[in-house]
C-alpha cells in the first residue's frame, strides 16, 4: 500500500485538487449559475500561494487560508458585478475572466515569473494535511446537498421565481455560489502549487474548464459524489492509457464522447439508478405478492427521495404547456 | 490603412469560421465543440490529398469543404442525435452536446497529431500560388480577397436563406419554440442534418483558406480560433446574423490595434476584457435578442 | 545580466531544498531510496528511464531524443565503458503534459532499480519534475527545456546550452551583412524566444552599435501575423528578427514575402527539422543559430552522424545530439562512480563536468551551472533544406 502510495504520489495530489476543482465549478451550477469562473480562482490560487510563499516567505498553511479568503473575495466582486448575466452568457463572461488571468500571469514580469511561471516554491506542507483539508471542505460541500438547505439550493436551480415566491433570496443564493467557487477555486490551486512546486501560464489555462467539465458531466452533475467520481477517473484514465501507447489520446476522446452521449445523467446517475433498479424490483416483489399495484404516480423511478425535489421534478415534467408555448418559457409553476 | 486591411481579412477569417457555429448553436441549440476539430481535419485532409494529387484552388477548397460537411453531419448522427434523444431536459442537453463535442473533437486531433507528430502542415502542393497584389500602396494577397469575399458573400447567403427561405423560416421556429415547430410540421431531424452540413462545410472552407492564407497550421490551431469563434459570437448575441460579423470584426479590430498600438502581449486581456464589457452592457450581447431561456 | 536573473532563483531554490532536508518533511516522508545494486561495484543491469513525450504536442522532440538516447546506449553496451554492465533504457511517455511528467518521475524515485532519468525536452514538464528529482536525489540529464528552474542543483542538468548563450554568434552574420537596424518579433509563449527576444536581440544590437527598430511580442494565440508585420516592415529595419514557434514560422516567412520584405530573416532553431517545408520558396534565407547540425565538420560530430544514419537511414535533428551526448555523459559518470548508486552518479557527474569533451555536439564541449556549453552554427534555409554558413568558435 505504501509502496503504491509514494509511487502513485502525483496521481494522489492530483486527485484531490481535481476534485475541489470539480466542485468549485460544480456548486455553481448546482445552483444553476453557469459559471467557469472556479477555474480563473485556481489559476489566482496557484499563483498568490506561489508568491506568498516564494516573495513574502509565508508558511503553508496561512498562505493557504489567505489565498482562499482572497479568491472568495475577489469571486464576491466577480458576482456582484456579473451575476445578473444569465445562461450561457455569464458562462462566457466568466470564459473572459479565466482567461485574462492567464494573459495577467504571462505579463505579471518579475512577481509571476512571466512564461517561465513560478518554481521551487518548497515548504513543509503534506499530503495529509491535504488530504484533511480536502476531506473538510468535502464535507461541508456535502452538507449543502442534504437537508433544508439541499432543497433550497435545488429550488433557487429548478425554478427561481418558485424560489423567490417561497421567501428565498435567490441573488444572495447566485453570490454566494461565486464566492464559494471562488474559495474551492484557490484552495485547489493553492494546494496544487504546494505539492508540485510549480506553476506556469500553461497550467491555468482554457483546459482547466473542459477538465472540470468533463470530471462533472461524465462524473454526474448534481452530486459531490458525481465529482469525486469524476476526479478520480479522470486523473487516472490516461495513466492507465498509456499501456495502449501511441493511440491513448483517442481512445480518451472516445471515452469521453461516449460517456457523455449515454450517461446523460453520468456514472453517478447509472449508480443511482441502478440502487433504486434493485429497490423497486424488491418492492415490486413485495408489492405483487400482496397484490396492490405495481407502479407508482410517477412512473415508480423515484422511491424514498428527498419530497421537495420530487415535487419540482414533477413540476417540470408535467408544465401547463400552453403556457409554455405563449411565454416561450419552460417555467413549471405549479 | 494597412492595418485596416489586417482587420478586414483577420475578422473576415473569424467571420467564416464563426458563421457555422453561430447557425447551430442559434437554430438548432449546438454548441458543437466539435467545430475547430472539423476546421482543422478539413485543411489536414486537403494536405494529405495533396501529397498524392497535383490540384489547384477550387478542387482544395471543394475538398475542405465536402470533408468539413461530411464529419458535421458524422458527429451530429454518432453523437449529438443520441444525446439530444437520451438527455432530460433541453438544458442538461445542451451540457452534455457541450461535453460530447469536447470528447468528439479529440479523435481528429489525435489521428492528425498522429500523423504529423504536431509538426505544421500546409498546402503547398498545390498547383496554386498566393500572390500578393499591390492596391494603392496597399497590399493584399489573392486568398485574403477570397476569403473576405467568400466569408461576407457565405454570411449574405446564409441571412437571406434564415430570413427568406421555408427551411430557414422553420429553423428560426426550432431555434424559438421546438416543440410548436415540431407541431407545425417542422422536421427536426432533417433540418438539423442540413443546418450541421452547412455549418461543417463552412469550417472546412475556412480550414483551407486559412491554411492557404497563413503557409501552415499545426493539428492544435483549431482550438485556438474555438475560443475566439465562441468570443464573436456572444459579443454580438447568440442567434444574430448581424450579430455574429459585428463580433467578428470588432473582436478583429480590437486585436489589430493593440497589437499594433502597444507591445503586443496584452492582446487577449484587453479583447476578453472587451467582452467582459460589452456583457456588462448588454447582458445578451450587442445584436442579441433578450434571452428566452429561464435563467 | 543574464546571468543574475538565472542565478538568484537557483540558490533560492537550494535553499528551500536544503531546509526541506533538513527538517526532514519531504512530501510524503518516504525518505531517500538508494540506487540499485550494492555500492560495490557494476550490477549486471543499469536501469535508466527516458521521461519524454512520445505523444501529443511536443513529441516530434521527445520522439527524436529518444531515438539518440536509444542509439548511445546500443554504442555503450558494444563498447566497454561500464566493463561489462548493461544500459537498460526503458522509455515512458509524458503525453507532452507536466502533471504525467511529475508523476513518471515520482515512479521512477520509487523504482530502486532506476539509477538515472533522461528528463524531457519540455520546460514546462521539466520544472515539474525537477524539485522532485533533486529532492528525492535520482540523477536527471535533460535536452532542451530552455527555462529557469531546471537545473536546480547537483542532480539536475541540462545536455542542451541555452539559446541565450549561442545566440550571440549571429553576430557575424549581422556585421558581415553590414546591417545597421534590426525590426524584432518575439514571442513570449516560451520562456526561451521571450529571453532571446526580449534580452539577448537587444544586448547583441548594442554590443554591436546597431539600432532596433521595432520590438513586438507576439500573443500565443496570435495565428495572422500580417497585422505586426506590417508595423515593422514600417520602421524599415535593415533585417528582420523573427522568433517564434513551429508552424509560426512558416507564416511569419510567406506573410513577410507577401508584405513584400525580401531580405534574410533571423530566426530560431524552431525553424528546423524541415518546419520550413510548407513555406516553399516564400521560406528561402531564414537564418537562425543552432548547438548542432548534422554537416557541422567536427569530426566527433561526423562519428555520430554517420552512426545515426547507419541506425536510422536520416540525419539526425540537434535533439538526437544532445540526447546522444547526454547519455554518453551519464555512461561516463556511472563508470567514474563504479557503481550504480544514486548519490555516487551524482558525485561523478559533478567531477565529470570538469573535464571537457567531444561529442555529437562538437569539440571541446564543457559545462556551466550544470547546463552544456557548446560552439554552435549558423544555418541558411535554401528552401528545400538547410545549409551550413559558418560554425561558432567554441567556448561562446
Amino acid at each position: 500500500m505504501s509502496d503504491f502510495f509514494n509511487a502513485n504520489l502525483v496521481l494522489v495530489q492530483s486527485t484531490l485538487t481535481g476534485l475541489l476543482l470539480a466542485l468549485s465549478i460544480q456548486v455553481p451550477l448546482r445552483m444553476g449559475v453557469f459559471s467557469f469562473a472556479g477555474a480563473g480562482s485556481y489559476g489566482i490560487g496557484a499563483y498568490a500561494t506561489g508568491i506568498l510563499v516564494l516573495r513574502y516567505e509565508m508558511d503553508a498553511l496561512p498562505a493557504i487560508a489567505l489565498t482562499a479568503l482572497g479568491t472568495a473575495v475577489i469571486g464576491l466582486l466577480l458576482g456582484a458585478l456579473i451575476s445578473r448575466l444569465g445562461g450561457l452568457y455569464l458562462a462566457m463572461a466568466t470564459v473572459a475572466f479565466d482567461l485574462i488571468i492567464s494573459v495577467i500571469a504571462i505579463n505579471g514580469g518579475e512577481l509571476t515569473g512571466a512564461s517561465t511561471g513560478l518554481f521551487g516554491i518548497i515548504t513543509d506542507f503534506t499530503t495529509g494535511q491535504m488530504f484533511v483539508l480536502t476531506v473538510a471542505v468535502l464535507a461541508l460541500v456535502a452538507m449543502s446537498e442534504v437537508g433544508r438547505l439541499g432543497r433550497r439550493v435545488d429550488t433557487v436551480r429548478d425554478d427561481p421565481e418558485l424560489a423567490a415566491s417561497m421567501g428565498i433570496n435567490v441573488r444572495r443564493y447566485r453570490l454566494a455560489a461565486f464566492v464559494v467557487s471562488g474559495a474551492l477555486g484557490g484552495l485547489a490551486g493553492g494546494m496544487n502549487v504546494l505539492v508540485r512546486s510549480t506553476v506556469g501560464p500553461l497550467d491555468i489555462g482554457f483546459g482547466l474548464i473542459v477538465l472540470a467539465l468533463t470530471m462533472i458531466i461524465v462524473g454526474g452533475s448534481r452530486s459531490w459524489k458525481g465529482a469525486l467520481i469524476g476526479a478520480v477517473i479522470f486523473t487516472w484514465l490516461p495513466d492507465l492509457l498509456t499501456v495502449i501507447g501511441e493511440w491513448q489520446e483517442l481512445v480518451y476522446g472516445v471515452i469521453v464522447a461516449v460517456a457523455a452521449i449515454f450517461l446523460p445523467r453520468g456514472i453517478y446517475g447509472v449508480l443511482q439508478d441502478g440502487t433504486r433498479w434493485v429497490q423497486r424490483v424488491r418492492r415490486d416483489r413485495r408489492a405483487a405478492a400482496r397484490g396492490g399495484p405495481v407502479v407508482d404516480a410517477d412512473g415508480g423511478l423515484r422511491p424514498q427521495e428527498d419530497e421537495a425535489a420530487v415535487l419540482v421534478a414533477q413540476a417540470a415534467e408535467q408544465p401547463v404547456r400552453e403556457l409554455d408555448q405563449l411565454s416561450g418559457r419552460t417555467q413549471g409553476a405549479p | 490603412m494597412q492595418d485596416l486591411v489586417s482587420v478586414v481579412t483577420l475578422g473576415s477569417v473569424y467571420l467564416l469560421f464563426a458563421l457555422g457555429m453561430s447557425i447551430t448553436w442559434g437554430t438548432i441549440d449546438i454548441l458543437n465543440f466539435a467545430h475547430g476539430s472539423v476546421f482543422m481535419f478539413s485543411a489536414f485532409s486537403a494536405s494529405l490529398v495533396l501529397e498524392r494529387l497535383t490540384l489547384g484552388l477550387v478542387p482544395v477548397l471543394l475538398i475542405g469543404v465536402v470533408v468539413g460537411a461530411l464529419m458535421s453531419v458524422l458527429i451530429q448522427v454518432v453523437a449529438f442525435e443520441q444525446i439530444i434523444k437520451r438527455a432530460r431536459d433541453r438544458r442538461t442537453a445542451e451540457m452534455q452536446i457541450l461535453i460530447g463535442g469536447i470528447g468528439v473533437a479529440i479523435i481528429p486531433l489525435a489521428i492528425a497529431q498522429h500523423h504529423t507528430q504536431s509538426n505544421p502542415f500546409g498546402l503547398n502542393a498545390s498547383s496554386f500560388t498566393v500572390e500578393s497584389i499591390s492596391l494603392g500602396g496597399l497590399r493584399i494577397t489573392n486568398i485574403q480577397v477570397l476569403t473576405v469575399l467568400l466569408a461576407l458573400a457565405l454570411w449574405a447567403a446564409a441571412a437571406v436563406w434564415l430570413r427568406r427561405s421555408r427551411q430557414g423560416l422553420a429553423l428560426r421556429a426550432i431555434g424559438v419554440d421546438a416543440q410548436t415547430a415540431a407541431l407545425m410540421g417542422v422536421d427536426r431531424r432533417r433540418l438539423a442534418l442540413v443546418t450541421m452540413a452547412v455549418a461543417g462545410g463552412m469550417a472546412g472552407l475556412s480550414g483551407v483558406l486559412f491554411t492557404f492564407s497563413l503557409g501552415a497550421i499545426t493539428p492544435e490551431s483549431g482550438d485556438t480560433l474555438l475560443v475566439k469563434a465562441f468570443a464573436c459570437i456572444i459579443l454580438g448575441g447568440v442567434g444574430s446574423m448581424l450579430g455574429v460579423a459585428f463580433g467578428a470584426y470588432l473582436l478583429a479590430a480590437a486585436e489589430v490595434v493593440i497589437l499594433t498600438q502597444t507591445n503586443g502581449s496584452w492582446v487577449e486581456a484587453v479583447s476578453f476584457g472587451l467582452i467582459f464589457l460589452v456583457l456588462l452592457v448588454r447582458p445578451a450581447g450587442v445584436f442579441g435578442r433578450k434571452e428566452v431561456r429561464r435563467t | 545580466m543574464d546571468l543574475d536573473l538565472r542565478r538568484r532563483p537557483r540558490r533560492a531554490v537550494l535553499a528551500g531544498l536544503t531546509a526541506v532536508l533538513l527538517l526532514g518533511t519531504a512530501a510524503c516522508g518516504g525518505g531517500d531510496s538508494g540506487g540499485g545494486g550494492s555500492s560495490e561495484g557494476l550490477p549486471e543491469t543499469i536501469t535508466v528511464t527516458s521521461i519524454n513525450p512520445t505523444t501529443g504536442v511536443v513529441a516530434f522532440a521527445g520522439n527524436a531524443a529518444n531515438k539518440g538516447y536509444e542509439l548511445a546506449v546500443k554504442e555503450i553496451n558494444e563498447s566497454d565503458t561500464l566493463e561489462g554492465s548493461q544500459l537498460e533504457l526503458e522509455l515512458v511517455d509524458t503525453r507532452s503534459e507536466p502533471q504525467t511528467a511529475a508523476q513518471e518521475a515520482t515512479t521512477a524515485i520509487a523504482d530502486t532499480d532506476v539509477a538515472a532519468v533522461f528528463g524531457s525536452v519540455s520546460s514546462n514538464e521539466a520544472i515539474a519534475m525537477s524539485p522532485l528529482l533533486q529532492q528525492r536525489g535520482l540523477p536527471v540529464i535533460y535536452t532542451q527545456a530552455g527555462s529557469d528552474g531546471v537545473v536546480v542543483g547537483d542532480y539536475t542538468w541540462r545536455a542542451t546550452p541555452l539559446m541565450s548563450s549561442y545566440y550571440p554568434i549571429l553576430s557575424k552574420y549581422i556585421e558581415d551583412q553590414g546591417f545597421t537596424s534590426l525590426g524584432v518579433l518575439y514571442t513570449s509563449a516560451t520562456p526561451t524566444l521571450q529571453e532571446v527576444g526580449s534580452e539577448t536581440v537587444p544586448q547583441m544590437a548594442e554590443d554591436l552599435g546597431i539600432d532596433i527598430t521595432a520590438s513586438i511580442d507576439i500573443p500565443a494565440t496570435t495565428q495572422d501575423y500580417s497585422a505586426p508585420i506590417s508595423q515593422v516592415l514600417d520602421s524599415q529595419p535593415d533585417a528582420v528578427v523573427a522568433l517564434l514557434v513551429g508552424a509560426a514560422n512558416v507564416t511569419v516567412m510567406q506573410q513577410l514575402r507577401q508584405a513584400g520584405y525580401t531580405g534574410p530573416v533571423l530566426g530560431n532553431s524552431g525553424a528546423s527539422a524541415g518546419n520550413l517545408l510548407p513555406a516553399g520558396a516564400d521560406g528561402a534565407d531564414m537564418i537562425w543559430p543552432v548547438d548542432f547540425n548534422f554537416q557541422q565538420t567536427a569530426q566527433s560530430s561526423q562519428d555520430f552522424v554517420e552512426a545515426y544514419r547507419a541506425e536510422y537511414g536520416e540525419d539526425p535533428l540537434n535533439y538526437a545530439a544532445e540526447a546522444y551526448d547526454a547519455a554518453w555523459f551519464l555512461a561516463r559518470s556511472i563508470a567514474a562512480a563504479g557503481s550504480a548508486d544514486r548519490e555516487a552518479i551524482k558525485d561523478a557527474m559533478v567531477s565529470e563536468a570538469e573535464s571537457t569533451f567531444d561529442g555529437a555536439l562538437g569539440e571541446g564541449l564543457s559545462w556551466e551551472d550544470g547546463t552544456i556549453v557548446v560552439p554552435g552554427v549558423v544555418v541558411r534555409w535554401t528552401g528545400d533544406g538547410e545549409e551550413l554558413l559558418y560554425e561558432g568558435s567554441g567556448g561562446a
